[in-house]
């Protein structure tokens, strides 16, 4: 909301200064976001009486004159004629720039010399007339610096007016609040009202069909008005707060609009068919052109004002073609109204219309004050027009609302607040923001709330005029407190937490993406069912289409956005949601980890510069996976003892993996991720031409243990005895299946089984390769002889021999 | 030689030998004091023509000075030692080493985890909710009901189904108390979105942090109280909070609190566009309309609210001039922020 402080000074004397006056406003709830100086730099423009106009001996259209700048004669070359000799009129001279940018020199035109321009209003910035020089009043001193009639240029204050306030979208509701923070008083502007005509009630009528959706409606007639440009000061005003002014009808509308707050509207009388207002719901099939040119197709349920056969406004929002004022109009309805702030938000929503107007209507306006801004643009536009009034006003009001009446208690706000404030000093307050005291004692009182104030409901909110006009600098700051909340449990946003500093402790550098990828993201590395994807049915752009269904796109991405940027490693990872439909086809979201590598990272070699090979990506990042979930004490895949229940890797067929190198993880029977290469049909879209690995996990199922606590069991003091064992087996066994078997014929001594050795030869036959493990046996109650650990050993290689069709080759 | 004068020719031998670089020069240093004719030998021979009464003292710092040199001269000659075979195989210690470094904290998660932890210290527990939430948990049990016009100010995501990306932490809040009886005193950190348009400082998926204090006799004092400590550990010893009257459906009274300036304390600088303070967020105390919307009874209980958005204190803290750096993840912006 722009105020200009000569505007509001009409109705508040403001004796600071305007930086000041915003920074008082803004500590007590009207933030000024800033404080403009506009008007216009008149250097080089002075006022000069005209000596003598000729016509120009060149050209019909225009005019020379000979003018008197008070110091010498100059000749101007014009185009306008509506002044004589005698008339004071705004010269500018050589080296002046106007409002708009022009630059004056002197110039030859048509022949003629020419020192200079004489100006119209809108080439002073004073607002859009260009039919004719501005003539100025004869008593002012040729000479006279046109500054120094022009007024003093204007500070308006830019004030952000929050949605429970919209008293303040009015220059009467910010003078009341500067009245009561600087201790002022409120001046309400004269009306003298000449009510000439005969009665309304002969000329019009109104009838409000909807008294919901329309609880007040007043009208005014002006007859005989005559449609022209608004007296100049309105003009400047309007323009100085934002409006464009149109004509003098509805510049008045805007004025006493911004003036008091409440929207109003003019019809052109004649326009209405049977000269008569019906406040209705739409009909089925109507339709309405709006002034801004658009033609609406109206629902049932949006309110309109109708003539008596079709609707001529969309209530509250804005008025229609037909009815408007145009210059011809002479007789006009003067709109005054109340309209239901849902109804209004309702319909300017679905008809993608808002003004000046809805703005207001949406947040609440004065449903008291409806009447005095008829009268006040009633008396205005009679006085800017030149028409009579009818007499009397139709008021169609129903069912005044009953007064709000709201009570605090006094110690409520002291404790609320933390101030210690006497009573009185919080009476004050409300007497000084114009909210009358009706009951009070010591304990309580009760104030009603005035209809302007229609955010005023309930004791905080009365708490709240009392901080924000007592000050909430003033509020002291108590001791920070500690307190324990015994039963919150957050043990899994810790665990998370947990999983966080465990993968930066790893060396993998945290990312953070959007949660929206594109369609073609997706597609290219599509992690989940295309059908189960979350779409949002209104993105920003296209790279915004979708919400993730997996953190890997984006990792990938990164990596590809790095590499180009000539980043020859990396080793990242990202913790987010991920978003999917879930069986019952609802989107839902799950907590992920992704986990993505680049370049030669895992190698020991901090000075490799070779790209590694896919094979030793692949055990890089599975040996990640295995330093995770080793960290968060899931245990580690493949390691001794085999668990049922514990981590396993099965192969994925996911076409964003390169064949052979994708791998589904699996928690004992849940799944619980996936890990692999990344394809080059997926590299080569970021021009990716070495292994790239990425790993994703489900963070809270990944992260269950790492709170569980240990037991420290007394490590063994015998001996361990270690015995190796190389077999040759089908390509297909894979070292899981090894474990598994070993498993079910382990004897308790059997402390630790690793795999060593794992190669192919085509002199193991094809389709054979040969493993070989190291077993370490160790007793925790004696120290084991050699016997007895071959004993142990061969019994395992009998069931490998049995089980697996191992050959084991003794060496 | 007096007992004296053997003292100083202690200090002068143990200066020598400390200064020789190399063995031959330790080895010159030894000869000249310990030699068969070196000083300290003569110092010996020389005893006897003191007077009785300094003999004792004079043959105890003839001894010391001996012992001294000797185990000065044995230590710099192993220093001495090693320093030529590390010269001479010439492995160089200088060389990159072989272990793989920690990761980097993201900037975002840096700020959550600062200030989760000073919270963490006062006795909040962290809360989350779903970042898909429903029209009630984000507006309407808020106070803020479909027709009303702070609705506005965030332009939302909505779901085919209804439902929507949350457009603030407020709801988690609305989540716990239904979930819980007071006291309540969370810390919700989480992303929320808005379909605001992508520039330097807009971002249509950023990060708040929510906090909410419910109990007996909760003031609008003790958030300022709690704020300032917060202030004070998050950006410097110094800092002050100011509140500014706003208006938020949830809170009431509400407010906008900023920092005094971490850079320039309050004078006015470049970082704090010259007015000395920084908006932070907005805060306040809880509306009864929500206590009660949740079950709670707003004449036993009160509580106050405050939100913050972690991209803001990010680029605030840190001196980020763009919001998309912290989404563009270059590996050369995130080095700088430690682990
Ligand atoms: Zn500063």
């Amino acid at each position: 909301m722009k105020v200009p402080l000569s505007w509001l000074k009409e109705y508040v004397d403001v004796p600071v200064s305007a930086a000041e006056l915003a920074d008082r406003l803004t500590f007590s709830g009207l933030e000024v976001e800033g404080i403009a100086h506009v008007g216009v730099d008149y250097t080089g423009v002075v006022v000069a009486e005209v000596l003598a106009v000729e016509r120009h001996p060149q050209a019909d259209r225009l005019v020379v004159c000979r003018v008197h700048n008070g110091r010498e004669e100059r000749r101007v070359v014009c185009g306008a004629t509506n002044f004589g000799p005698g008339d004071r009129v705004p010269l500018a001279e050589p080296g002046a720039i106007l409002a708009n940018g022009m630059k004056i020199k002197s110039a030859v035109i048509r022949g003629e010399r020419s020192d200079g321009m004489l100006c119209a209003e809108d080439e002073l910035g004073l607002g859009d007339r260009h039919d004719g020089i501005l003539v100025l009043p004869r008593d002012v001193q040729p000479g006279t610096p046109f500054a120094d009639i022009a007024g003093p240029q204007e500070t308006v204050l830019e004030i952000e007016v929050t949605p429970n306030r919209p008293d303040c979208l009015s220059m009467i509701g910010v003078a009341r609040e500067v009245a009561a923070l600087l201790g002022g008083s409120l001046r309400w502007p004269e009306i003298p009202l000449e009510e000439r005509g005969g009665p309304i009630g002969e000329k019009t009528r109104v009838d409000v069909e909807d008294p919901e959706g329309c609880p007040r409606y007043t009208a005014r007639l002006l007859e005989g008005a005559t449609v022209g440009p608004a007296p100049r000061w309105m003009r400047q005003r309007l323009t100085w707060a934002g409006v464009r002014p149109i004509n003098n009808i509805v510049d008045v509308t805007n004025y006493v609009m911004l003036e008091c707050g409440q929207p109003l509207h003019a019809f052109d009388l004649d326009c209405l068919a049977e000269r008569r207002i019906v406040v209705r719901r739409a009909r089925a099939a109507e339709r309405l052109m709006t002034l801004d040119g658009r033609e609406h197709k109206l629902a049932p349920e949006m309110l309109v004002i109708s003539d008596a056969a079709h609707p001529v406004a969309v209530a509250g929002i804005m008025g229609g073609e037909s009815s408007g004022i145009t210059e011809s109009t002479q007789n006009v309805l003067l709109e005054s109204a109340c309209f239901s702030a849902s109804d209004i938000r309702r319909t300017a929503k679905r008809m993608g219309l808002s003004s000046e107007s809805s703005y207001r209507f949406e947040r609440g306006v004065d449903i008291g004050g409806i009447e005095w801004a008829s009268r006040r643009a009633a008396s205005l536009m009679a006085a800017c027009s030149g028409g009579i009034l009818a007499r009397g006003v139709i008021d169609v009001f129903r069912k005044p609302p009953v007064p709000r009446r709201v009570r605090m208690r006094f110690a409520r706000a002291r404790q609320l607040l933390g101030v210690e404030l006497p009573n009185e000093e919080m009476t004050a307050i409300f007497e000084r923001l114009q909210l009358p005291v009706v009951e009070r004692d010591n304990e309580q009182c009760v104030v009603q709330a005035p209809t302007f104030r229609v955010d005023l409901e309930q004791e905080a909110d009365l708490i709240e005029e009392v901080a924000r006009v007592h000050g909430l600098d003033a509020v002291p700051a108590a001791d920070p407190q500690a307190r324990l909340v015994t039963d919150a449990d957050d043990t899994v946003i810790r665990r998370r937490q947990v999983c966080r500093e465990r993968l930066r402790g790893l060396g993998l550098t945290e990312i953070v993406n959007y949660s929206f990828i594109s369609d073609r993201l997706a597609d290219l590395i599509s992690v989940g069912p295309a059908e189960k994807r979350v779409r949002l049915p209104n993105p920003l752009t296209a790279d915004h289409a979708l919400l993730r269904d997996s953190l890997i796109p984006q990792v990938v991405e990164t990596l590809g956005r790095n590499r180009a940027r000539q980043a020859d490693r990396a080793a990242l990872f990202e913790m987010g949601r991920a978003f999917f439909l879930n069986e019952e086809g609802r989107p839902t979201e799950e907590e992920r980890l992704c986990v993505g590598l680049m370049g030669p990272i895992g190698s020991s070699d901090p000075i490799r510069r070779a790209a590694p090979s896919p094979v030793e990506m692949f055990l890089w990042i599975k040996g990640l996976l295995a330093a995770v979930t080793d960290a968060l004490g899931i245990g580690v895949p493949g390691a001794w003892p085999y668990k049922a229940d514990g981590l396993r890797l099965e192969p994925a067929d996911d076409l964003f993996f390169e064949p052979g190198f994708g791998a589904r993880v699996w928690l004992g029977d849940k799944p619980c991720g996936r890990l692999g290469l990344v394809a080059g049909r997926v590299r080569e879209e970021w021009r990716l031409a070495d292994p790239v690995s990425v790993m994703e996990l489900l963070t809270d199922m990944v992260s269950q243990r790492v709170f569980d606590i240990p037991v420290g069991r007394t490590p063994s003091v015998y001996p361990a005895v270690d015995r190796d064992v190389a077999m040759v087996v089908n390509q297909t066994v894979t070292h899981e299946a090894v474990l598994r078997v070993i498993q079910r014929a382990a004897p308790p001594e059997l402390a630790d089984v690793r795999l060593f050795d794992v190669f192919e030869h085509e002199r193991l036959g094809p389709g054979r390769k040969s493993m070989a493990y190291s077993m370490t046996y160790r007793s925790r109650e004696k120290t084991l002889t050699d016997e007895a650990v071959n004993r142990l050993h061969e019994a395992i290689k009998k069931v490998l021999r049995d089980e697996l069709a191992a050959e084991i080759r003794e060496s | 030689m007096k007992p004296r004068d053997i003292q100083l020719l202690q200090e002068a031998a143990l200066a020598e030998a400390r200064q020789a670089a190399t063995i031959e020069a330790l080895e010159a240093v030894r000869v000249r004091y310990l030699g068969r004719r070196g000083l300290l030998p003569e110092v010996m021979q020389g005893l006897k023509d003191l007077p009785p009464t300094e003999r004792p003292e004079a043959g105890r710092y003839a001894n010391d000075l001996k012992e001294a040199l000797t185990a000065l001269i044995q230590e710099r000659k192993q220093v001495l030692a090693n320093r030529t075979v590390a010269g001479q195989t010439g492995f160089d210690v200088s060389r990159p080493g072989a272990w793989r470094g920690y990761g980097r904290r993201h900037p975002i998660s840096r700020i959550i985890e600062e200030v989760t932890d000073i919270f963490f210290r006062m006795g909040f527990t962290v809360a989350d909710g779903p970042d898909i939430e429903t029209e009630y948990h984000n507006f309407d049990a808020l106070n803020t009901p479909a027709d009303h016009p702070s609705r506005d100010i965030q332009d939302t995501f909505w779901l085919e189904d209804g439902s929507l990306l949350r457009t603030q932490t407020s709801p988690v809040q609305i989540r716990v108390m239904e979930s819980r009886r007071p006291p309540i005193r969370i810390i919700a950190p989480g992303r929320c979105y808005r379909r605001d348009t992508v520039d330097a400082t807009h971002s249509a998926n950023f990060h708040q942090i929510e906090g909410l204090y419910v109990d007996r006799a909760v003031s609008l004092a003790q958030l300022k109280g709690d704020l300032t400590y917060f202030a004070r550990h998050l950006m410097g010893p110094d800092v002050r909070v100011r509140f500014r009257p706003h208006y938020f459906p949830f809170t009431e009274p509400s407010l906008e609190y900023d920092f005094s300036c971490h850079v320039c304390g309050g004078k006015g600088c470049r970082v704090c566009k010259q007015s000395g303070w920084i908006e932070i967020s907005g805060a306040g105390m809880v509306n009864p309309k929500v206590l009660r919307q949740v079950g709670y009874d707003p004449e036993t209980v009160t509580g106050y609210a405050f939100g913050m958005g972690v991209e803001r204190i990010a680029m605030i803290k840190f001196g980020i001039e763009d919001i998309r750096l912290l989404y563009d993840n270059d590996i050369r912006f995130l080095e700088q922020f430690g682990a």
